[in-house]
């Protein structure tokens, strides 16, 4: 798949997942939470964006 | 790099990084392979992963420590051996590549080189293993069920008799439980379960 049509394709997959599950699903913790909150501000990653923006 | 650590959204952001940390590995003869959470995220943009890419070795021949932090060091990361802050996110290497799967490895041809995502259809076998044991696990049956989706969509290939297979392997053993979440998302797409043909 190319980059292009990769970028294009994101909005209708994160829709098709929407369809059965919650929007964002990324987990409360793992064993890599302390590296992560340190760097993230408190977080566990960036902000997803939202899908309309995709 | 400046264009990676600028970027604020966490998926492109990630397949950026994959995509430079393959072109850089592979100068030196090594296939680098994206998998678990972040090959999800790549395949499903299921909001899914956290701030680090997650890869493995191709190649099972043993990688000098020594060469791995130079290879990293071309990009101003920091720390290893096997987990570095890079571009403002985290790249960790896990070693060999372990799959069961006979289906290629899915090919994106990233921002700056071939990134190779593990199996979707041992991904999506994976988690539904984990979903189940070693008990209930909702985040991941999440996961599974949006891999489900994409696929049943159309919108990622996804080779439904080499599910069956590896959720019947003794490894996985998960046959009738991925029938089951196949079926469900199946229905709240609308759609038929190609693991249940004759409903």
């Amino acid at each position: 798949m190319s980059w292009e049509d990769w970028l294009k394709g994101r909005r209708w997959r994160r829709e098709l997942g929407n369809r059965v599950a919650p929007e964002v699903i990324r987990r409360s913790r793992s064993s890599s939470d302390r590296r992560l909150r340190k760097l993230f501000k408190g977080r566990r990653g960036l902000p997803f964006s939202p899908t309309d923006k995709l | 790099m400046a264009d990676i650590s600028a970027d604020t959204d966490p998926t492109r952001k990630a397949a950026k990084l994959a995509s430079l940390c393959s072109a850089l590995f592979r100068e030196r003869g090594i296939e680098l392979v994206v998998v678990g959470d972040s090959a999800i995220e790549l395949l499903t943009e299921g909001a899914y992963t956290s701030g680090d890419v997650d890869l493995c070795r191709l190649t099972p021949d043993p990688l000098p420590l020594r060469e791995r932090q130079e290879i990293m060091g071309r990009l101003g990361a920091k720390g290893g051996p096997r987990s570095w802050q890079v571009a403002g996110g985290f790249v960790d290497l896990l070693g060999p590549l372990e799959s069961l799967a006979r289906t290629p490895l899915r090919k994106l041809q990233g921002a700056f080189d071939v990134i190779q995502l593990a199996q979707p259809e041992e991904l999506l076998v994976e988690r539904v293993l984990v979903s189940i044991y070693p008990q209930p696990h909702p985040p991941a049956r999440d996961c599974a069920k949006k891999l489900a989706a994409v696929a049943l969509g159309g919108a990622m290939e996804l080779d439904w008799k080499e599910v069956r297979r590896l959720a019947s392997r003794p490894e996985y053993g998960i046959l009738t439980a991925c029938k089951a979440l196949v079926r469900e998302v199946a229905n709240e797409l609308k759609t038929k379960s190609p693991l249940d043909p004759n409903r």
